[in-house]
C-alpha cells in the first residue's frame, strides 16, 4: 500500500507537533529534545528528528502525518520526509521577529514540492502579536505570485487545523466532493 | 486607585509589537494605577518609545526629528543618554516608571502643554439617502477596548441541511426557476449591513472609535483593535439583519462618538468580534441566498485571495468556492454549474466576500469572452484518497 502523507513544517514554536496532535488518530511519536541555543527561549523542548501521527481512514487506509525538525539544522531530513507527500501545511509563529522572513525561507526550501503539490498557511499566536495580519500575509504572498490560502490558526483547536487541511486539498482538487 | 483629582497622563507608544503594547497599557492601568492612558499620537501628551525593537529605534528617530515640545521616555536596557530624553531602563521597576511620570508631567505643565482627555468625534457620513447623521457633541473616548483580551471564536462549518435553517429563507424566490435566480439579488445599503459597512468605512478612514445608533443596540466600531462591540447574540442580529432598515424602524441611523457609559462596552468583554468576522456573517444573513446587486450576473467575478475561513462563519461549499474562483474570474452561475452546487450557495458565499471587499467583478473584457475550464482535477486514484480525507476531517469536527 502507497505511503501517503500530509507534511507539517514551520520554525520552532509554531505549533507543528501541537497540530499534528489535534488531528492525529493515534498518540503522536514525538522525538523531542531538551532545547538548547535560540530555541531555548522559545520553548522548553524541540522537535529533533520528526514527529508522526496517523489518520484512519475508510478502508483501512492511512494517512501518515509527519512534522518536520523546526530547526534549520534539520533541513538535510525535509527532502526525505516530502517524498509521496500530499501538500504541505506552513505554521508561522506570528510572535517570532519576523514572520515574512520565516515564511519565505520555509516556501524557497519546499518550492519544488509545492510547485507538485500544494501549500497552506496558518498562523498561530495570533492572539498574542496580531501583526502581521492576515491579510499583510496575502501581500507578501502576492508578490511571490502565489495564492495561498492563509488562516489563523490555534493548532490546539481540531476544527482549525482540519479546516486548513481541508484548504490544503481543495487547493489541489476543488472539483473533490465533500459530503455537505 | 489613582486620585480621581490627576488626570492621567496621556501617552502615545511606539515601537512596540502587539504584546508589548497590550502590556504596557495593562501595566499602565494595573501596578501604574492609572498614572498614564494610551492614546492616540495625535492626543498624547508624551511620547513612550521601546528603543529595543528595531521599529522602535526608528521611531525615535523621526520623533526627534520632529522636535515636537512634548517629552519622550525612552525604554530600553541601555541608556544611550540623549539630550532632552528621559530614560527607564529595563526591566522596568514601577518606581522608575512613575518618576518618569512625574518628570513628563512636570515638563508638560512647565511647556503650558497640558490637552483635555482625548475626544472622538465624527462628521456626517452621507449616505445617498442622507440618513446617517452624526451627533457633534464631543464626549470623552473610553479605553475600555485595550482592557480586553482578545476573543476568538473558530468557526462554525454549516452543511446544506442546516443552511436553510441557520440562514433562513427569502419568501418568494424559487431557486429552482432560472429567471428568478437571476433577480435573486439584494441591495446591502437597503439593511443594517449598508449602514454597518459605511461605518466602518468612516472609522477606518478616521481612525477613531465611533458608534452607530439605531433604533436596536449600538454597534461600537473600534479600528485600531479591527474589533466591534454589539450586546446582542447570533440570533438577535440574524433576525435584524434581515429586516428592510425603512421598513423595520423608520427611523435615522446616526453616527456618534463612543459613549461607553451608555453603551456599557466595558462591563460586557464577551460582547467584542472581530471585525471582519462580524461583517462577514451580518452579509450572510443578510444575504440569505441572494448575491449584491452591484454583481452582474452575467460577468465573471475573481476573488482577490482565500478568506479567513477559521474565524469566519463557512456557508456550504465555501472552501471549495474559493478554491476554483481563486484560479481565475469565473460567473457565479458557472461556478455553480462546475462545482455542481446550487446557486444560492454561490450567492451567499459571494455577498459575504463581497461585504468583506475581497470579490469583485472582473474588469477586463476578454474575461467576458473566455469560457473558463473545468476545474482541473486531481489524479483519479489520489482523487478517492483525497475525498476520504475529506470525509474523515469534516466527519470529525
Amino acid at each position: 500500500m502507497s505511503q501517503y502523507k500530509i507534511i507539517f513544517t514551520g520554525p520552532v514554536g509554531a505549533g507543528k507537533t501541537t497540530a499534528i496532535e489535534s488531528i492525529s488518530d493515534s498518540p503522536t511519536i514525538k522525538t523531542d529534545a531538551a532545547a538548547s541555543d535560540m530555541t531555548k527561549s522559545r520553548k522548553a523542548s524541540t522537535t529533533v528528528a520528526m514527529d508522526y501521527g496517523v489518520m484512519n481512514l475508510a478502508g483501512g487506509e492511512k494517512i501518515h502525518l509527519y512534522g518536520t525538525p523546526g530547526q534549520e539544522r534539520f533541513d538535510f531530513m525535509w527532502d526525505i520526509l516530502t517524498i509521496g507527500g500530499i501538500g504541505l501545511i506552513l505554521l508561522l509563529d506570528n510572535t517570532r521577529a519576523d514572520p515574512f522572513q520565516d515564511m519565505r525561507f520555509f516556501l524557497d526550501s519546499f518550492s519544488k514540492f509545492i510547485a507538485d503539490t500544494s501549500v497552506a498557511i496558518g498562523v498561530t499566536q495570533m492572539d498574542l502579536s496580531n501583526k502581521p495580519t492576515i491579510e499583510e500575509y496575502h501581500i507578501q504572498l502576492q508578490g511571490l505570485g502565489l495564492k495561498t490560502p492563509v488562516f489563523s490558526v490555534d493548532a490546539r483547536v481540531k476544527n482549525d487545523v482540519s479546516l486548513l487541511v481541508q484548504a490544503l486539498l481543495y487547493s489541489l482538487d476543488p472539483g473533490l466532493e465533500d459530503d455537505e | 486607585m489613582q486620585d480621581n483629582q490627576v488626570k492621567p497622563l496621556q501617552a502615545a507608544l511606539h515601537g512596540m509589537d502587539g504584546r508589548t503594547y497590550k502590556t504596557m497599557v495593562i501595566y499602565f492601568q494595573g501596578p501604574c494605577k492609572g498614572a498614564a492612558v494610551v492614546v492616540e499620537d495625535i492626543d498624547a501628551e508624551v511620547d513612550i518609545i521601546d528603543a529595543d525593537f528595531p521599529a522602535g529605534k526608528e521611531a525615535l528617530e523621526k520623533i526627534r526629528e520632529k522636535n515636537l515640545p512634548r517629552p519622550i521616555i525612552v525604554l530600553s536596557r541601555e541608556d544611550a543618554k540623549l539630550e532632552g530624553v528621559l530614560f527607564v531602563e529595563k526591566p522596568i521597576r514601577l518606581s522608575a516608571m512613575l518618576a518618569a511620570f512625574t518628570q513628563a508631567r512636570s515638563v508638560i505643565e512647565s511647556k503650558g502643554l497640558t490637552k483635555p482627555l482625548p475626544v472622538a468625534t465624527a462628521e456626517v457620513a452621507e449616505t445617498s439617502k442622507g440618513e446617517q447623521e452624526v451627533d457633534s457633541k464631543k464626549q470623552r473616548v473610553d479605553l475600555e477596548e485595550r482592557k480586553k483580551t482578545a476573543k476568538h471564536k473558530t468557526a462554525m462549518q454549516l452543511d446544506e441541511s442546516g443552511f436553510s435553517n441557520f440562514i433562513g429563507i427569502i419568501p418568494g424566490i424559487d431557486f429552482e426557476d432560472r429567471e428568478q435566480v437571476l433577480n435573486a439579488s439584494y441591495s446591502p445599503k437597503n439593511y443594517f449591513q449598508g449602514y454597518v459597512l459605511s461605518a466602518v468605512k468612516v472609522a477606518k478612514e478616521k481612525n477613531r472609535m465611533l458608534q452607530l445608533n439605531s433604533n436596536w443596540k449600538p454597534l461600537l466600531i473600534f479600528p485600531h483593535s479591527h474589533e466591534v462591540w454589539l450586546d446582542a447574540d447570533d440570533k438577535q442580529l440574524r433576525a435584524f439583519a434581515s429586516l428592510e432598515m425603512n421598513k423595520a424602524t423608520g427611523t435615522k441611523l446616526t453616527i456618534t462618538a463612543v459613549d461607553p457609559a451608555s453603551s456599557g462596552a466595558g462591563a460586557n468583554l464577551e460582547r467584542f468580534q472581530d471585525m471582519d468576522a462580524f461583517v462577514w456573517k451580518l452579509a450572510i444573513w443578510t444575504s440569505k441566498g441572494r448575491y449584491p446587486k452591484a454583481i452582474d450576473i452575467n460577468r465573471p467575478i475573481f476573488i482577490k485571495h482565500w478568506p479567513n475561513f477559521t474565524r469566519s462563519l463557512i456557508t456550504p461549499h465555501a472552501l471549495r468556492i474559493t478554491a476554483l474562483l481563486i484560479n481565475g474570474p469565473r460567473t457565479m452561475l458557472n461556478i455553480s454549474e462546475a462545482l455542481n452546487v446550487k446557486p444560492q450557495y454561490v450567492f451567499v458565499f459571494v455577498s459575504a466576500a463581497y461585504a468583506l471587499g475581497l470579490v469583485g467583478q472582473a474588469e477586463r473584457k476578454t474575461d467576458d469572452l473566455l469560457v473558463p475550464p473545468p476545474p482541473a482535477p486531481a489524479k483519479k486514484d489520489s482523487k478517492g484518497l483525497l475525498n476520504k480525507i475529506l470525509g474523515k476531517l469534516r466527519a470529525s469536527k
